[in-house]
């Protein structure tokens, strides 16, 4: 009943542990439970065996013995291979121990005397064999998938009683041969299987299983020759090993049929990147197979090589076939695949890095150029953000980010320069080259991770194309500027304002000849402070700060008076408006801003025959000025000047805001007689005109006119006021142009929809002679500077080589020069004899004191 | 039609009564710059004018009066420094 209770457990056991092999605490669960069971359960059929058991004398091994060989006897004899010992140990001896014990319990002690043998007990002569006999069955059993024919607890026994009789080694070889013969056998049959692919691969993966379990039970069954006789004597498989070393030996020597398991699983393996759904639970357990067997090299160096033909097929088919942005995302989804999902379900995990490496080199590596040119320029240009860190991720893999960078420098130089260089374009560059800059910002943060050296480059890239075109940039940098701190931008709250005006800054910053910038901000920054044009004086001190903290203060000095002039001016204005000689000023109202020469830019001096009322103002501040201030000169800078003027129509009253010269030319309508003026009378009468404005020969009014070389201030005031949008005026003949034969009256229907109307934006727009005046200028003091470099190094060194000259020149000069430019300003210092030649070398200069 | 100036605004450049492009005798600077230990002109940095009619930086001429050498003549015709009376 025990043994019949036994071989179900047990078999249970055996299905149970499928899983988890060779593990030591399932055999010790495997061989206790049980066994306790059966203890428990033969208490009844036998209620003295613990007592046999317990007590290692002499009487139990004998008794176990005898017992044992009497198994072996009724075993051999039983039908059904379920004799238990307990059936035939029930026998008179144990029965008369038990009376015994009834005897104890009753009668008055009696002492037992035991005795020793006379004689030794001995094995039957063929014992060994005969046990061998038996467990060679057992193990034929377990091979064959049948039932074991005698009790497990027996077989475990036998083995044991062989161990202790030092039959162990023994044997440890015939288990060993036994084994041997069962895995060729299974392997041959695998061998001369025609079946393949997944069936194959499915009976191998049977095989295996079976073959496992059939060695747990084994091992089970032989736990005491495990335990004792291998762990005792060195250079030993444990049983197991055992069973994976035959296992191996068979398949390494059956160089066919492990080809065709490892080139089965490839296939398989091929099939799902392929995309098909495969059956990954059998994959992991044959590829454990060659795990278990430390033979994994065997599998993995074809895996791997398959691999790399797999990639690199697919590598250069779709690189060229696929857009490139879905090429990455292919490329990361196989990374994904074969360095996670591969190695979880199946192959393991020491192949990662190579798998992984694999693909990196397949499908990036050799394909760093296509992907860079095929994708980059398009994806930056597309601003996709994800797929550009996608490709940054991906090239970082491969040690391609150098490529990657200057992949980037070269496209922000082309896209870059194509801005700069387009002069169709001027006037939405700096627009165009901040929202660039926006945006390669945003990418280098977002897609790039912040790369300090893609950060760099970046910098590099813009500096490189912002001076591709020399002074142009800077120019409109500063123009951009004017435009934004000039009034009437009301678009830009405070804080856009302030950003945005970084973001020039930093556009500035890229930028070599920052006396350009200078220059032309200089200018643009008098015109709205002389004007009252500026939109808001905060905004302007902030520039000034930031133009300060850039450049230094040696940058800003020159600005800061500028606004130091303006301060003083509303002080000194006070003070006059204070003053008893103010009264006469009274209805004229005048403002001056007394300016600083030097800090300012020069205007050309412009003459003017002002009406006496307003001449008079004029005199009566310059007299208070000069009362203040000893020893100095006012010069009026009237082109500058400009008025609120009352014109009243006879369809309404307007308020003008003109420059001086429109009112001095409107003011002449005042008189009722002359209702008609001819060109000749009014140049005559104000004294425009005669003079050719040094900046001012040409005319960008409104859009709508057309440029003219040689305009006159006279032709620009009457275009202004007859044929601008406000016709102020009246000409006869009618036109765009403005003759010297003209004639003009006032217009007595003009009408406007607002009551304030400016025409004095005339004042404000640059004109192409301006610029170029201004950019002279900028030489012109490029030149002293040069001038002063050149000398300031001779003084130092002496004589110094030509080319010694130069170079220290470029290093010392803040601003592009040409090496031509150079040669002109030393000659023209050899002429004016700071310096001249070395008489025996003529490539050396020398300083002269 | 009827015209009415209401107000005007107009800059003026002030500069030293000196004739124009002309440079201090003693810094070399031009009058309407500064002295060399000056960064900006003025009130800060006037002109000072001699009877002898020579004009000079305040500050050039007083560096120059306190110097032992100068036996305080005008350093252009080495006569008695004598400044001007204001105008």
């Amino acid at each position: 009943m025990a043994d019949k209770l036994l071989v179900p457990l047990a078999s249970s056991k055996k299905r149970k542990s499928l899983n988890s092999l060779a593990n030591q605490q399932t055999l010790d669960e495997f061989y206790n439970q049980p066994r306790g069971e059966a203890i428990q359960e033969s208490n009844v059929a036998r209620p003295l065996s613990p007592s046999i058991k317990k007590p290692k004398t002499s009487i139990e091994s004998t008794h176990n013995i005898m017992s044992q060989s009497a198994g072996i006897a009724n075993g051999s004899n039983g039908k059904l291979g379920f004799v238990t010992p307990a059936t035939s140990s029930s026998d008179p001896s144990t029965a008369k121990v038990l009376s015994n014990n009834n005897l104890r319990a009753k009668a008055a002690p009696k002492k037992l005397v035991i005795k020793n043998f006379k004689v030794k007990p001995q094995l039957p002569p063929n014992y060994e064999n005969e046990t061998w006999g038996r467990l060679k069955r057992a193990v034929h059993a377990i091979h064959n998938h049948e039932k074991v024919p005698e009790s497990l607890e027996m077989l475990y026994k036998s083995c044991e009683n062989l161990c202790h009789h030092k039959m162990a080694d023994r044997l440890y070889t015939r288990l060993r041969e036994e084994c041997a013969n069962h895995v060729k056998e299974e392997l041959d049959k695998l061998s001369s299987n025609q079946t393949t692919g997944i069936y194959f691969l499915e009976m191998v993966g049977q095989a295996w299983a079976d073959y496992c379990n059939q060695m747990i039970m084994i091992r089970s069954i032989f736990l005491y020759l495990d335990r004792t006789y291998v762990l005792q004597s060195s250079g030993i498989f444990s049983l197991w090993d055992m069973g994976l070393e035959l296992f191996r030996e068979q398949l390494m020597s059956q160089t066919s049929l492990r080809d065709k398991i490892v080139g089965g699983c490839i296939d398989v393996i091929t099939t799902e990147r392929s995309g098909d759904t495969i059956n990954s639970s059998l994959l992991q357990s044959l590829i454990r197979i060659f795990i278990d067997l430390s033979i994994y090299d065997v599998f993995e160096e074809p895996f791997l090589q398959k691999t790399r033909l797999f990639y690199r097929s697919e590598g250069e088919d779709l690189v060229h076939k696929r857009d490139m942005a879905e090429y990455l995302h292919h490329v990361d989804q196989r990374l994904k695949e074969e360095g996670i999902e591969r190695i979880n379900n199946y192959v393991d995990a020491s192949s990662k890095p190579k798998l992984v490496k694999i693909v990196e080199t397949e499908m990036l590596e050799r394909h760093v150029a296509t992907i860079l040119e095929k994708g980059f320029q398009a994806l930056l240009q597309e601003d996709r953000k994800d797929e550009l860190a996608l490709m940054y991720r991906l090239l970082s893999r491969v040690n391609a980010l150098d490529k990657l960078r200057e992949c980037m420098i070269a496209e922000l130089k082309k896209t870059g320069s194509s801005i700069v260089n387009d002069q169709a374009r001027d006037s939405t560059m700096v627009q165009s080259l901040l929202d660039y800059k926006l945006k390669i910002d945003a990418i280098l943060a977002e897609s790039f991770d912040h790369n300090q050296q893609f950060i760099n480059s970046m910098r590099d890239g813009f500096e490189s194309f912002i001076n591709s075109r020399q002074n142009k940039p800077a120019e409109l940098i500063a123009k951009f500027v004017d435009s934004k701190l000039r009034s009437g931008n009301k678009t830009a709250t405070d804080e856009e304002l302030e950003s945005l005006l970084d973001r020039v800054l930093i556009l500035f910053r890229f930028i070599h000849g920052k006396d350009v910038f200078e220059a032309f901000y200089k200018r643009d920054l008098a015109k709205r402070l002389l004007l009252g044009k500026s939109a808001s004086i905060d905004a302007e001190k902030s520039m000034l700060s930031k133009l300060k903290t850039e450049c230094g203060p040696g940058f800003t000095s020159k600005l800061e008076g500028m606004f130091k002039d303006i301060d003083i001016s509303r002080d000194l204005m006070a003070t006059f408006k204070n003053h008893k000689s103010y009264e006469n000023t009274k209805d004229m109202q005048i403002y001056v801003n007394v300016l600083t020469q030097g800090f300012w830019p020069t205007y050309p001096p412009v003459e003017i025959t002002l009406p006496s009322d307003m001449a008079n103002a004029q005199e009566v501040f310059k007299n208070f000025y000069l009362s203040k201030h000893n020893g100095r000169r006012l010069m009026w800078q009237n082109n500058l000047g400009h008025c609120v003027v009352k014109a009243s129509f006879p369809k309404g009253k307007k308020e003008l805001l003109v420059s001086l010269f429109q009112t001095v030319v409107l003011l002449l309508f005042n008189d009722k007689q002359r209702d008609h003026l001819t060109y000749n009378e009014i140049k005559e009468m104000t004294n425009i005109g005669e003079f050719l404005l040094h900046f001012a020969t040409t005319l960008i009014m409104v859009a709508k006119y057309t440029v003219h070389a040689e305009e006159k201030e006279l032709v620009r005031t009457l275009q202004s006021l007859a044929c601008g949008n406000a016709r102020v005026l009246k000409k006869t003949p009618h036109g765009r142009e403005v003759n010297p034969t003209d004639s003009f009256s006032y217009n007595e229907a003009f009408t406007a929809s607002l009551y304030r109307l400016k025409i004095n934006t005339i004042q404000l727009k640059e004109t192409v002679e301006e610029n170029t005046s201004t950019r002279e200028r900028v030489f012109q003091d490029r030149q002293y500077q040069v001038d002063a470099a050149i000398v300031r190094i001779m003084k130092t060194r002496k004589t110094l080589s030509h080319n010694m000259l130069i170079n220290e020149l470029f290093e010392q000069l803040r601003f592009p020069v040409k090496a031509t430019d150079i040669k002109k300003r030393i000659e023209s210092l050899i002429d004016r004899e700071y310096m001249e030649r070395e008489s025996e070398d003529s490539s050396s200069y020398r300083y002269l004191a | 039609m009827k015209v009415k100036v209401n107000a005007w605004t107009v800059p003026a450049f002030w500069s030293w009564d000196v004739e124009n492009e002309d440079v201090c005798g003693i810094c070399q600077v031009a009058y309407d710059a500064c002295c060399p230990t000056c960064t900006v002109p003025g009130d800060g940095c006037p002109l000072i004018w001699g009877e002898c009619s020579h004009v000079f930086h305040m500050h050039c001429l007083i560096k120059w009066l306190n110097a032992p050498n100068s036996q305080e003549q005008c350093p252009m015709d080495r006569t008695p420094w004598r400044t001007a009376a204001a105008q």
